[in-house]
């Protein structure tokens, strides 16, 4: 009896824990939406591959001095000391951070900004502000980057809000699927399949229009998503053929089937209405075009897993909304 | 604000999603909370130490992790349930430790002398608690059950990270083509604000309608 009662008053002594619980909950009940495109890609990033870019950068263009304008935002770059760049941290052979030395960021993307930096500063000194893809305009529009090197697929609906030098790459979706399922061969074979794709990517968009209807699973990031398709929720994975490549290299159990059925051009993302820096970086990019710069960036980073030549870059401005 | 109206079909759909996974994830949770928090008060010390374990467990564990632990290695020991449902069964067990904590300290509020004439009176434990002493605890702790089902609701845009297409993926996707985060972020907060307040104002009616005058 005695002992029932006191466990229907346990002790007067938890009144403060709690307070400290409600107070926690409503701390946590706050941060609600959270973004988790940022789990680190171990692999793919030998330092190797950190000399060999070295060597490129060696050897990159610097801008004549009068090419960087009195009062424009490349004077204001260099003024700064260091180039602001929005590029992601987990993206191999893009822009994959080393997990052993946080300093060094190396791939595609990666080193493109560095070249850039190189450019307009003589030294490749970058700052990286890893952006969320859904915040890739606002970065830019209230100037907390200069430029956006971020697999940015050129739109016409996105031109409204940044101006886009470039073409500087151009790559396409395709499609993975488990090693072993011959089902899946082309794009059409994907109707009325569960297809996974990567959250916000133009995968979301482009699997509708050529499938209408495979159900679509998106996820956050590229090993997620891989772990799933292994697991069996999904039938297939499309993501851009890149990122594919470098996964099935590092994973058996999964297969790259046919080729790309979509195009993307991606450029680089600038400041909405900045007309002399657009055709600065476009200068930029047709001198590492004829110089071999791009080429040899390719090859140190994207040529590593793709099969063949490094291919011809696409042509500045070929695209709506460059 | 043009591109949210254009996309409201969309947002709409994600908003019914999100208050799906709230409906039954709250549900579940109320009731799941209620049982531990009689199980932290019984008078059998394995039920007690069951429950303290499972309190500080979810109470110590962040949410993305569970999520991403059940969504990602459950399936590695055989177990593949679809999206949804693992969405749900998680904010279920992860909600119910703070449901649990809440109603406890609701049972401190009731006095020592109901439980004393309830025994008197020859109820056994298991009656007294649930006629005497849970119903007054938890109508003490209205607003308390409240701030929790508000946090649940904004706990659902987790989801968005293993591929539910709720409120905040629907936004995701939508930004995805038109490339206006900040109208169409903002819209998607002013829907969770518009949920929550509403859960708020109800819980505040309720509350009033069920207080104990002392």
């Amino acid at each position: 009896m005695s002992t029932t009662r006191s466990r229907l008053r346990p002790r007067a002594l938890v009144g403060p824990t709690i307070g400290a619980t409600v107070l926690a909950l409503a701390l946590t009940g706050c941060g609600g939406s959270s973004e988790s495109a940022s789990s680190a890609v171990p692999g793919a990033a030998p330092s190797s591959a950190a000399a060999a870019a070295q060597d490129v950068l060696a050897g990159a263009p610097v801008a004549d001095v009068a090419a960087i304008l009195p009062g424009s935002t490349m004077e204001r770059i260099k003024q700064r000391g260091e180039l602001v760049v929005a590029e992601a941290l987990d993206a191999p052979l893009l822009s994959q951070q080393d997990p052993a030395n946080p300093d060094q960021v190396t791939g595609f993307d990666a080193d493109m900004a560095k070249a850039l930096a190189t450019y307009i500063l003589g030294e490749p000194k970058v700052k990286i502000v890893p952006p969320a893809t859904e915040t890739r305009e606002a970065l830019l529009a209230n100037g907390t980057v200069d430029v956006v090197f971020n697999t940015y697929t050129i739109t016409p609906e996105r031109a409204e809000q940044v101006d886009f030098a470039g073409p500087y790459f151009s790559s396409g979706l395709s499609i993975a699927v488990k090693t072993g399922n011959t089902d899946i061969k082309t794009v059409d074979d994907l109707d009325g399949k569960k297809v996974i794709v990567g959250a916000n990517t133009p995968a979301v968009t482009a699997v509708p229009e050529k499938a209408p209807n495979a159900e679509i699973i998106t996820f956050g990031t590229d090993p997620q998503a891989v772990q799933a398709l292994t697991q069996g929720r999904g039938d297939a994975y499309v993501q851009d053929v890149t990122l594919l490549a470098s996964d099935a290299v590092s994973n058996k159990d999964i297969t790259v089937v046919g080729s790309p059925f979509t195009s993307e051009p991606y450029g680089i993302g600038l400041k909405h209405d900045d007309a002399q820096m657009k055709q600065f970086v476009n200068d930029w990019l047709e001198q590492i075009y004829a110089d071999g710069t791009w080429t040899k960036i390719w090859q140190n980073s994207l040529g590593t897993v793709v099969q063949g030549e490094a291919p011809t870059p696409p042509e500045i401005g070929s695209v709506p909304g460059s | 604000m043009e591109a949210l109206l254009d996309n409201a079909g969309p947002l709409l759909q994600g908003l019914l999603t999100t208050l799906w996974i709230a409906a039954v994830a709250g549900v579940g949770a109320l009731v799941l909370g209620v049982l531990v928090a009689a199980a932290r008060v019984s008078p059998v010390p394995v039920l007690r130490g069951v429950a303290f374990g499972y309190v500080q467990l979810f109470l110590n564990v962040p949410l993305l992790a569970l999520l991403v632990l059940f969504v990602f290695a459950l399936p590695d020991v055989g177990l593949l349930m679809p999206l949804a449902t693992t969405v749900v069964v998680v904010l279920v067990v992860y909600e119910a430790a703070y449901v649990a904590e809440a109603v406890r300290s609701g049972v401190n509020t009731v006095s020592l002398g109901q439980a004393e004439a309830a025994r008197a009176l020859g109820l056994t434990f298991v009656q007294s608690l649930r006629l005497v002493v849970l119903p007054q605890a938890v109508r003490a702790v209205v607003q308390p059950l409240g701030n929790v089902l508000i946090a649940l609701v904004m706990n659902t845009a987790l989801a968005a990270a293993v591929g539910v297409v709720e409120l905040t993926s629907a936004t995701n996707k939508v930004n995805l083509v038109e490339a206006q985060p900040i109208p169409i972020f903002a819209g998607a907060g002013v829907l969770y604000m518009l949920v929550a307040l509403t859960i708020g104002l109800l819980s505040g009616v309720v509350e009033r309608r069920v207080a104990i005058a002392r």
